[in-house]
């Protein structure tokens, strides 16, 4: 490929809103079921399309597409990217103070994030989806913290874990703390607590799953680039 | 070509093009300034064949947010140079402008992962300028608290010492440990980490039925749980054999490095301030200082392993000979000690923690300075490196247990 090609010429071209799309049907050459019996024995079924089921009033319209009534599922390739983002968020091991030691407690046996699909700490920014500010942030660490979160590759979110990092907390008062993160980088949830306890930062990690599906986290309208002053 | 604009659609964070005009990426080893002291010259000036290597503040092994200059010859850590300060939230000075009682929550997460060490240094000379006498039971209670602390911290060692050096498994057992001593402390103290629990003059809440009853649950399987969790490691031949003989330091030099606590004790100097100089009721608790001669690593992780039995033995007796009375002295709600100097230390599991406390007579102390053996551990770290592989740095930074927090205060 030429790399000195215009980048919109290789764009995906998207048919108007009023324009009904072919689907893409991939048929199954590869796999059958052991039993030929199962799966209706492979007949298709009476329902076919979202209309069908909610007139059959099997489901509601909502629920349609996740009810098995029908053979596919229709929905945006955005949602299912979402889903599968918010069910496997990769936190960054990154503890700073305290809060660390109860993060830690909570990727551990009693706890267990990994039951939520918040697993595993990744040690690397380059690998990791959301940055586990826990503890402190002073003034000498402000700036390698944001050249980590600089590092992670979007689409990343920011969790504040702690008073610390939500407002200063017990450091407000002090000449050489951050008073909260958020003056730094954009922050998707705070949980407060000095420290919360693992059940609150699996509480938050929850909460921010629940943003990750909705899509109301800060990176689709965070710019690209430095977000803080150099001289931080 | 130019560096995007912030206006106007944005280029996607993936775009490579984006990523070559933005300087992120390294952390430059060789500080920004030309060398301020002769230390600093000898250090980055670089011999034939030697290299430079950054590693933190932000690395899974450094227990925090520690940073270290290698000088590397091959694999072999020629010398090395920590840079401190990525923790300092300044708690001297808050201590200097909060009032006696306030100080107890400052101090509080100088060493979290041992945090009523840290409150019970202050509380003691806090006591000493006021010339309290603090009731037995309060005595009681702060040592069989205290001790449960000293086993939670033991017992994440167990597992930080085996993660540094490859394995994952024991951390795992190790925070159980912990999470049940936390969560009874914490119906003890109300918090499982800071627990805020010691009072000038005393502690702030007796015992209650929901602690005891936790910890009667956990003293009577607690000796042979810690036992089949030493399993893992002690008679794990990969482990031992690469413990033993890592870092080792003789008498001589540990007391020049001003080593205190497990670290002294592993050398084969029988110094514990409980002993040395008893503080509480702890002339008439019956304990063994455990001492061992090697002063490696393994030395450093068995007699900490030791430790936990004797803490054990100890609460047995609190739990025995707890005598009925007050909580607290009878004290003015303003505390104003007059004018004057007091020190004390106590034997913390790391070591020696000691406070020096100015009154100048009115609520706030003039002046506070915290003495914490994780920042004096750590001044050892250069000599017990050199001529070691990089993959042993960790292994033996952890196996003197610093915590970030008390290095920085």
């Amino acid at each position: 490929m030429n790399p000195e090609e215009p980048a919109a010429d290789r764009a995906l071209v998207v048919p108007g809103g009023s324009a009904v799309a072919v689907p893409i049907v991939v048929r199954n050459e590869l796999w059958s079921a052991a039993d030929p019996a199962a799966y209706d024995g492979g007949r298709q079924s009476d329902i076919t399309h979202l209309a069908d089921v909610e007139a059959s009033g099997l489901a509601r319209r909502d629920d349609a597409r996740w009810s098995g009534l029908l053979e596919v599922i229709p929905t945006k390739a955005d949602y299912v990217l979402d889903l599968l983002r918010a069910n496997s968020l990769w936190p960054l091991l990154s503890g700073l103070a305290c809060c660390a030691i109860e993060m830690m407690s909570a990727a551990t046996s009693k706890n267990d994030m990994d039951r939520w699909g918040m697993f595993p700490f990744r040690a690397s920014p380059r690998q990791a989806d959301v940055l586990i500010v826990a503890g402190t942030l002073t003034t000498k660490m402000a700036g390698p913290l944001v050249r980590l979160w600089e590092q992670m590759p979007e689409p990343k979110w920011c969790v504040a874990m702690g008073d610390c990092t939500c407002s200063g907390g017990r450091y407000k008062r002090s000449y050489s703390t951050i008073e909260g993160i958020d003056r730094v980088m954009p922050v998707d949830v705070y949980i407060p607590g000095c420290p919360p306890r693992p059940e609150g930062l699996i509480y938050g990690m929850m909460k921010l799953q629940q943003v990750v599906k909705d899509r109301r986290g800060q990176w689709p309208d965070r710019a690209v680039g430095p977000t803080v002053p150099t001289d931080v | 070509m130019t560096a995007p604009s912030r206006t106007g659609p944005q280029p996607s964070a993936d775009d490579p093009r984006v990523m070559l005009d933005r300087d992120i990426g390294v952390f430059e080893p060789v500080p920004p300034y030309p060398p301020r002291t002769e230390r600093e010259a000898e250090f980055y000036t670089l011999g034939d064949g030697q290299m430079l290597l950054n590693m933190g503040p932000q690395h899974p092994s450094t227990h925090g947010v520690l940073r270290v200059v290698l000088k590397l010859d091959g694999e072999k850590v020629v010398d090395l140079d920590p840079v401190l300060g990525y923790l300092h939230r300044g708690v001297e000075k808050l201590c200097e402008n909060a009032d006696y009682h306030q100080v107890i929550s400052q101090v509080d997460p100088l060493e979290y992962i041992s945090s009523l060490f840290c409150e019970w240094s202050p509380v003691i000379a806090f006591e000493k300028l006021l010339d309290v006498d603090v009731p037995r039971r309060a005595e009681y209670i702060r040592v069989l608290s205290g001790e449960l602390n000293r086993i939670a911290s033991h017992a994440l060692f167990m597992g930080w010492f085996a993660l540094d050096l490859g394995g994952l498994t024991p951390i795992l057992w190790s925070f159980i440990e912990r999470d049940e001593i936390v969560e009874m402390l914490a119906a003890l103290t109300g918090q499982r980490m800071l627990f805020n629990y010691f009072r000038i003059g005393g502690v702030n809440g007796d015992l209650n039925h929901e602690f005891m009853s936790r910890l009667g649950d956990w003293m009577s399987r607690a000796t042979k749980q810690i036992e089949s969790n030493l399993t893992l490691l002690n008679q794990n031949e990969i482990f031992v054999r690469r413990a033993r003989g890592l870092g080792v330091i003789d008498t001589a030099g540990a007391l020049r490095m001003c080593m205190t606590g497990p670290n002294l004790r592993a050398t084969g100097v029988p110094f514990d301030v409980r002993r040395a100089h008893p503080y509480s009721v702890y002339p008439e608790l019956d304990f063994d200082v455990p001492t061992r001669t090697e002063g490696d690593s393994l030395a450093r992780y068995l007699l900490r392993m030791e430790e936990i039995k004797q803490s054990i033995r100890i609460i047995d007796q609190c739990l025995h000979q707890m005598p009925d009375g007050p909580i607290m002295a009878k004290l003015p709600r303003l505390l104003r000690p007059r004018p004057g100097r007091a020190y004390a230390a106590i034997e913390g599991p790391r070591g020696q923690y000691s406070t020096y406390a100015i009154s100048d007579g009115t609520d706030q102390p003039f002046r506070m300075r915290i003495h914490d053996p994780s920042f004096i551990h750590l001044q050892s770290v250069g000599v017990l490196m050199q001529n070691n592989l990089i993959a042993d740095t960790m292994a033996i930074m952890a196996s003197l247990d610093p915590v970030m927090g008390g290095v920085d205060k």
